[in-house]
């Protein structure tokens, strides 16, 4: 008999990934409220050979 | 580190040494108002005999060298300067996008210190970023889109205007 595969409950989403999706939404309108060359602390520099900083 | 005087200081560059380029890349998309991070800044161009000329002149006058990493696919020139570790990659060709005409079609104009600078519409650097399929752009499409999201709720963005299309 063949077997049958159990239907998958979709994984609720925790509080914490709630939580992180609400802290983009609020950054990325929090950017769209400046102008655009006040939207540029964007960019990482090469520390050593493998490192970065902002 | 605020990109703002680096880009001012190439867009006022570019304009001088009349190189025409489009800004794409996750710099493009921080113009947006995307909250992403980048370490180069990244300029789509058209490889013709002229535009290299003008770009190893540009080149020293950011005191900067240009070198040819073997790159072939994306045609890619990268203008490296030591003292200050700045990396700016001009590319000849990106993936999802048919031609650089199309490209500026969309693009919008972004001034900085009095200089304009063509950004690539943040649709089509999700569509980049989708058809180039590498594990770190598609991390960077969610919030992309969710930045896209924002924009068309919130109407028209201040400070850039459409590029006109220009008549034949």
């Amino acid at each position: 008999m063949p077997s049958k595969k159990k239907a998958r409950n979709p994984v609720p989403r925790s509080d914490l990934a709630k939580e992180s999706d609400l802290a983009l939404k609020e950054l990325i309108r929090h950017r769209l409220t400046l102008p655009p060359e006040k939207r540029l602390n964007v960019l990482r520099r090469k520390v050593g050979l493998r490192a970065t900083a902002l | 580190m605020d990109a703002e005087p680096v880009l001012a200081l190439l867009a006022r560059r570019l304009a001088e040494h009349r190189l025409e380029v489009i800004l794409i890349g996750n710099m493009a998309a921080a113009l947006h108002g995307a909250p992403v991070t980048t370490v180069d800044v990244d300029f789509l161009f058209r490889k013709t005999p002229v535009n290299l000329r003008r770009l190893r002149e540009l080149s020293r006058t950011m005191q900067a060298t240009l070198l040819r990493p073997y790159y072939p696919a994306s045609d890619l020139f990268r203008m490296q300067r030591d003292s200050d570790n700045l990396q700016v990659d001009f590319m000849g060709h990106i993936d999802g996008v048919s031609s650089f005409e199309s490209l500026r079609s969309r693009a919008v104009r972004i001034n900085l210190r009095g200089a304009e600078l063509l950004v690539a519409d943040l649709r089509d650097i999700i569509r980049s970023k989708k058809a180039t399929g590498r594990a770190k752009d598609k991390a960077a499409i969610a919030i992309l889109e969710e930045t896209l999201h924002a924009i068309e709720e919130k109407g028209t963005e201040p400070g850039t205007k459409k590029r006109s299309r220009q008549r034949k």
